[in-house]
């Protein structure tokens, strides 16, 4: 994850997209970073869509990771992020709406903004579109930009790497630098 | 130099009431209990089935006042309407066992954390054994301030004697104007002289024999042959010689604290709601609290214990993640756990155990990143655990396979020490499969996989092997197959053939075919 795009503590950051556009990859970036310097994070998963594989392949320690698995229930998954980002010490808590994205009330959205301010936790809330309306800091849009496949012959036997990139949607501050792509490996 | 204290709590049993409602304290408390009385004679007797007369009625009798009672005129002994023809704004309450339990058990433990050697003497009377203590505290003036601010922490008011032997400690507090009464060694007897022998609190009828000898006071008993004692009244009368002499002839007998300690509450009404009980919860706890952290003890496991109106008990174990002495994750942890277990039927009576250790306080590391206290963490984590189910909140560990999405779930409980401490360890001693992972500035890149659990069965059309149409979309691109299987000396042997696929809305999915069933299913989307 840039770093001009990471999360910042005491702050709501979005980050949306379609399906296969980098969103996820970002998300373990980010915790990935969080839990490499020694803080914990939490993850909120609405659909229950995490793969304990591909963050220990990112290098997260997962121990430093609270999992939060919700059984698809958005109002679940708003009220566990709710708690948690009410706990201080936590530097990250991310909150992995999926696809279908719920309508929050404005007041809903203010809460979470104060409880974020007031226990320096970064609120991370990724989903298919954007959920908090203005009392999100930060919102990215992600793209993908294209794919690359590897194998010996021909025909590719295994997906190599995919490269993404992202749209600023939202910056309360000055806008970030627009950040160059970036590539994932598979 | 001392040898005894001598903790003494006046009133005892409406102390023990007190200490459960402090608004009581000001107020003249009575603590009634009732007693079986005979319909025409106002005089106690014991209940009288062999008669054919009218039913036996019950009477509330005064068992114990408290000291503005007192002063008004009202004693033990007296029927609850005599009591309040004396004092009009009596308040009463009835005598509750778990109170003076509670109590008692809570005024040995607050003397035990002044002396080792403690005995209890009975409701509301304990003796510390205070040899060796001036080097700690000071003189016995401080041991016996010690101990009143021991007690005090607890809620209750003593009177503190000290003295060479346990009786005259005893005579000491019961008869001392403040609350800490020394008597220097050797002026036992002359500093007990002009005490009424009703201190003794002996038999009724040695003190009427006594009362017909014209002994008042216990110079006047002290002063006695011993050997015409002996011959008139036996051992009775020699103990009463004893006890006026400052004399202790019993053993001492050291009190152990039992292994858990135990606060209840009966209550006069059936709680059938949750919230109220969850106020009553809070009471108790706040009074086991007081307990631990008079002594410095934390607990580290609760037990509820539920008296409920059909007969019965409810009872639950409350495991704590970390040993704590605070009412508030106390109370969360209780209450959460009840919701998820609530008792039958209504409740009656609240009693909650705690295990008590003795914890050493430790220091965070000066780089250490800041991570939740663990009591906002275990409350917080119990909270997620009623909303979601305790199954379904942790940390995943990757379970030593090649099978997709193997992995399980443990109690979340994030290592204390600093990463850096991990990291260097880790470089220390190189692990195999650190061999197999690629360097730290790779790690962070990786494509991420959203999983489908389970994994989806789809329908694919195939052109030769390769994957044409998923679902009826059309696969733009595709790579693979990727043959992984295992277990095949197993009955849960598996076998499949990945293929990474992108369809025509753009999605990059990763399908799966079971090479023994032939069956298609959606792993997952890289995302």
């Amino acid at each position: 994850m840039d770093e001009c795009l990471a999360p910042a503590r005491g702050e709501i950051t979005e980050i949306v997209g379609g399906l296969s556009s980098g969103r996820t990859s970002h998300l373990l970036a980010c915790l990935g970073g969080v839990v490499g310097r020694g803080e914990t994070a939490a993850l909120v998963d609405t659909e229950e869509t995490f793969d304990p594989g591909s963050a220990a392949q990112a290098g997260l320690d997962l121990r430093r990771l609270l999992w939060v698995r919700c059984g698809s229930n958005r109002e679940i998954a708003l009220r566990a992020a709710d708690m948690l980002v009410r706990c201080p010490g936590f530097a990250l808590v991310a909150l992995d709406l999926g696809e279908r994205v719920p309508r929050l009330p404005t007041t809903m959205a203010f809460r979470l903004k104060f409880a974020v301010r007031r226990t320096d936790v970064a609120l991370l809330i990724v989903g298919r579109r954007r959920l908090t309306g203005s009392s999100a800091a930060l919102a990215v849009e992600t793209l993908r930009e294209g794919i690359e496949w590897a194998g010996p012959g021909p025909a590719p036997t295994r997906l190599a790497r995919v490269r993404t990139t992202t749209r600023v949607l939202r910056a309360r501050r000055a806008e970030p630098d627009r950040p160059p792509s970036s590539w994932w490996i598979a | 130099m001392s040898r005894f204290a001598c903790v003494l709590v006046e009133h005892f049993d409406a102390a023990a009431v007190e200490r459960c409602e402090p608004a009581l304290r000001e107020r003249p408390l009575a603590i009634l209990r009732a007693r079986v009385g005979d319909q025409n004679a106002g005089s106690e007797s014991v209940p009288t089935g062999h008669r054919n007369s009218a039913p036996a009625a019950k009477i509330m009798t005064t068992l114990e006042a408290n000291a503005a009672a007192r002063e008004q005129g009202v004693r033990p002994g007296m029927t609850e309407t005599e009591a309040r023809t004396r004092c009009p704004m009596l308040l009463t309450r009835p005598w509750v066992e778990e109170y003076v339990a509670s109590a008692r058990h809570a005024l040995l433990e607050a003397a035990l954390a002044v002396s080792p050697r403690i005995e209890d003497g009975g409701a509301g009377l304990v003796y510390v054994d205070t040899v060796g203590l001036e080097r700690l505290i000071g003189d016995p003036a401080a041991i016996g301030r010690r101990l009143v601010h021991q007690v005090r922490a607890i809620g209750l008011v003593p009177r503190v004697g000290l003295a060479a032997s346990r009786t005259a400690a005893r005579m000491a507090a019961a008869t001392g104007s403040g609350a800490v009464t020394v008597i220097p060694p050797g002026r036992e007897r002359a500093t007990l002289a002009k005490v009424s022998i009703a201190a003794l609190d002996l038999a009724p009828d040695l003190a009427a024999t006594f009362g017909r000898w014209g002994i008042r006071l216990l110079d006047e008993l002290a002063a006695l042959p011993r050997e015409g004692l002996a011959m008139r009244l036996g051992p009775p009368g020699l103990r009463a010689h004893d006890l006026a002499l400052g004399l202790d002839r019993d053993p001492f007998r050291p009190w152990t604290p039992p292994p858990f300690w135990e606060e209840a509450q009966g209550l006069e009404w059936e709680i059938d709601s949750l919230g109220v009980l969850a106020g009553v919860l809070e009471t108790v706890l706040e009074r086991l609290c007081r307990r631990l952290a008079a002594v410095a003890l934390v607990a580290d496991a609760l037990e509820i214990r539920l008296g409920l109106a059909s007969g019965g008990h409810h009872a639950r174990d409350v495991s704590l993640a970390y040993p704590m002495s605070e009412v508030k994750p106390m109370l969360t942890l209780a209450v959460l756990d009840l919701e998820a277990h609530p008792p039958p039927a209504a409740v009656i009576r609240v009693a909650i155990s705690a295990h008590p250790i003795r914890t050493q306080a430790g220091q965070g590391g000066l780089w250490q990143p800041l991570a939740p206290a663990p009591r906002d963490l275990v409350t917080v984590l119990a909270r997620l655990a009623a909303l979601v189910g305790a199954d379904n909140l942790g940390s995943p560990v990757l379970v030593d396979s090649h099978r997709a999405d193997a992995f399980t779930m443990l109690a979340f409980s994030p290592p204390a020490e600093p990463a850096s401490a991990d990291r260097r360890r880790r470089e220390a001693v190189p692990r195999q499969d650190d061999v197999l992972q690629p360097p730290p500035a790779q790690r962070r890149q990786r494509l991420a996989l959203r999983r489908m659990r389970p994994a989806r069965r789809v329908a694919v059309e195939t052109a030769g092997e390769r994957p044409a149409r998923v679902e009826a979309r059309l696969v733009i691109a595709s790579a693979g197959p990727w043959r992984a299987s295992g277990e095949w000396w197993d009955r849960e042997a598996w076998a499949l053939d990945e293929w990474d696929v992108v369809l025509a809305d753009g999605a990059l999915c990763r399908l799966a075919r079971d090479r023994f069933t032939g069956h298609w299913y959606l792993d997952g989307f890289y995302d």
